[in-house]
């Protein structure tokens, strides 16, 4: 820390010359890598682990990580909040500094990024993993008051909470309406697994009560394990309206909890919206989100097309074949810090090859899971033909108790090499 | 009898020096091998069903991924992984792994 704040006030001392401050050990290549969820703290803890010489800053103005994997697990009552909080002590004990403070600019030419402390790293290599934000704009009257009323919960943390709140104090025989996306968006089975548990806890607490799944798109990711898991758990309590049949909204009234789709309005007791999203705003500050919002990469080491020198990593970046999750971002960061360390090398970074395994929890006791290969074919990463898929629509001898077990030690054994 | 022979063999083929990845490949290990520890744990953990494969004899590693492929073996997710992987892949992480402290 100390050794920091030296830094940090040769930092503004060298403010008034033109040139940025150099970190310490120059030469041996100095990485920053802004935001720390599952891609960035993954990136800067392997980079300093594959080649302590690095000097590797994290920039992340939060002292706790909430994570959003197992989040759904609080709304039912299955977790507490605090079971989905990491510090960053392991972090910087694996060597990496922690700037607690947020990027605000990254001046691409200068190759040096702006704190909102006032301060500036230079850079060799830049990681940008800032996740998603919200677009405001998208469902007239859903804005950032309205979500107080109306929680996404698509961050984790004071929204899930409050998610969590509504609820429990929202009478039997409520009705619970969730609003869902179109492609891309972070997490595709989230929303559907949010419904299971949701369901999971209605059924013991709010028997009367009924979810209603309102959806900007006609298919979903596990749909048929989803759906067959709702029709044998939860018979009756989840509708799920599809785009063709009125299925996304186009406006809400935060003030009655009232959803507006194309076919008419339904009025909640609970509203769950969970609004289209972008890659994080310092993505388009850089340069490195397109049109679509999102960031397009190359499929070797994740360089931004459009701005080299800059990775991009996690659910801000647009990975071909790959879905936006957690196990993905580990994946990804993982493979971009040994390529980072082959480039700043002066080699080639290798052809990798990549995997995902995602599951979902549709009641406390019942796990399905999708997983896939991907590998850089054509300059996208695609999936490797004849691998990957979703559990079987049949389950035998246990499967789905046993996916569920898998899924709670996948959570403690990723959370252990990113956070632990 | 045939999955008792298919970790000698496996071991004769490593020992014949297939696979360097072990001692001089780039950092991070073979294609594929980072994304394993998103499940099993690099490190040391309790409370986890999911076994850790660090430290593993590359045989065994290789037997089980050769079989989870063919479905000789059943499983979950590993099945449906494995396909995505040759023969020459499987060696080279199982390999990697086995090098790995336990």
């Amino acid at each position: 820390m100390s050794t920091r704040r030296h830094f940090l006030k040769l930092g503004a001392a060298a403010a008034m010359a033109p040139a940025v401050v150099s970190a310490q050990g120059a030469g041996a290549g100095r990485v920053v890598v802004i935001g720390g969820g599952f891609a960035g703290a993954t990136a800067a803890r392997t980079l300093k682990t594959l080649e302590p010489k690095l000097t590797v800053t994290l920039v992340e103005p939060n002292p706790v990580y909430t994570s959003c994997p197992f989040s759904n697990s609080v709304l039912a009552n299955l977790r507490e909040i605090e079971q989905q909080q990491f510090r960053y002590d392991g972090v910087k004990r694996a060597g990496v500094t922690v700037a607690e403070t947020s990027a605000t600019a990254v001046d691409v030419d200068a190759k040096a990024v702006t704190l909102a402390d006032g301060n500036r790293l230079s850079y060799d290599r830049l990681v940008m993993s800032p996740g998603i934000d919200f677009n405001w704009t998208a469902i007239p009257g859903y804005d950032e008051a309205a979500a107080q009323k109306m929680p996404h919960a698509w961050k984790a943390g004071a929204q899930t909470v409050l998610l969590r709140q509504q609820l429990q104090s929202m009478q039997d025989g409520g009705l619970v309406v969730m609003s869902v996306p179109a492609n891309p968006f972070r997490c595709p089975p989230g929303p559907y697994e949010r419904a299971s548990l949701i369901a999971y806890w209605l059924k013991i607490w709010k028997p009367k009560s009924k979810l209603l799944l309102l959806d900007a798109k006609d298919a979903f990711s596990k749909q048929r394990l989803f759906q067959n898991g709702w029709a044998e758990l939860y018979p009756g309590m989840i509708e799920w309206v599809p785009l063709s049949q009125g299925g996304k909204v186009t406006s809400v009234d935060p003030a009655t909890l009232t959803l507006v789709t194309e076919f008419g309005s339904h009025k909640a007791a609970v509203a769950n919206v969970i609004p289209p999203q972008r890659a994080g705003a310092i993505a388009a500050q850089a340069g490195v989100a397109d049109r679509t919002g999102w960031c397009p990469i190359e499929p070797v080491a994740f360089e931004s097309t459009l701005r080299p020198g800059i990775h991009v990593l996690g659910d801000a970046a647009i990975m071909g074949g790959m879905p936006k999750s957690a196990f993905a971002a580990n994946a990804q960061a993982k493979v971009c810090a040994a390529a980072i360390v082959e480039l700043l090398a002066g080699r080639k970074a290798p052809d990798p090859i990549l995997i995902n395994t995602c599951y979902s929890l549709v009641a406390a006791d019942y796990g399905i899971s999708i997983a896939g290969v991907y590998r850089p074919t054509n300059g996208q990463l695609a999936d490797i033909p004849g691998a990957g898929g979703v559990s079987p629509l049949e389950a035998v001898g246990g499967l789905r108790g046993q996916e569920a077990l898998y899924a709670s030690s996948w959570f403690r054994t990723i959370t252990a090499e990113v956070y632990g | 009898m045939h999955r008792l022979l298919l970790p000698g063999l496996a071991a004769a083929l490593l020992l014949a020096g297939g696979s360097t990845w072990a001692v001089d490949g780039p950092p991070g290990g073979p294609p594929g091998a980072s994304s394993c520890t998103g499940c099993h744990a690099s490190a040391k953990i309790t409370d986890s069903v999911i076994p850790r494969i660090a430290g593993r004899k590359a045989a065994d590693i290789v037997t089980f991924m050769r079989e989870y492929r063919s479905g000789a073996w059943p499983s979950s997710v590993m099945g449906r992984i494995a396909k995505g992987f040759d023969d020459q892949q499987i060696d080279a992480i199982a390999a990697w792994f086995a090098a790995q402290p336990e």
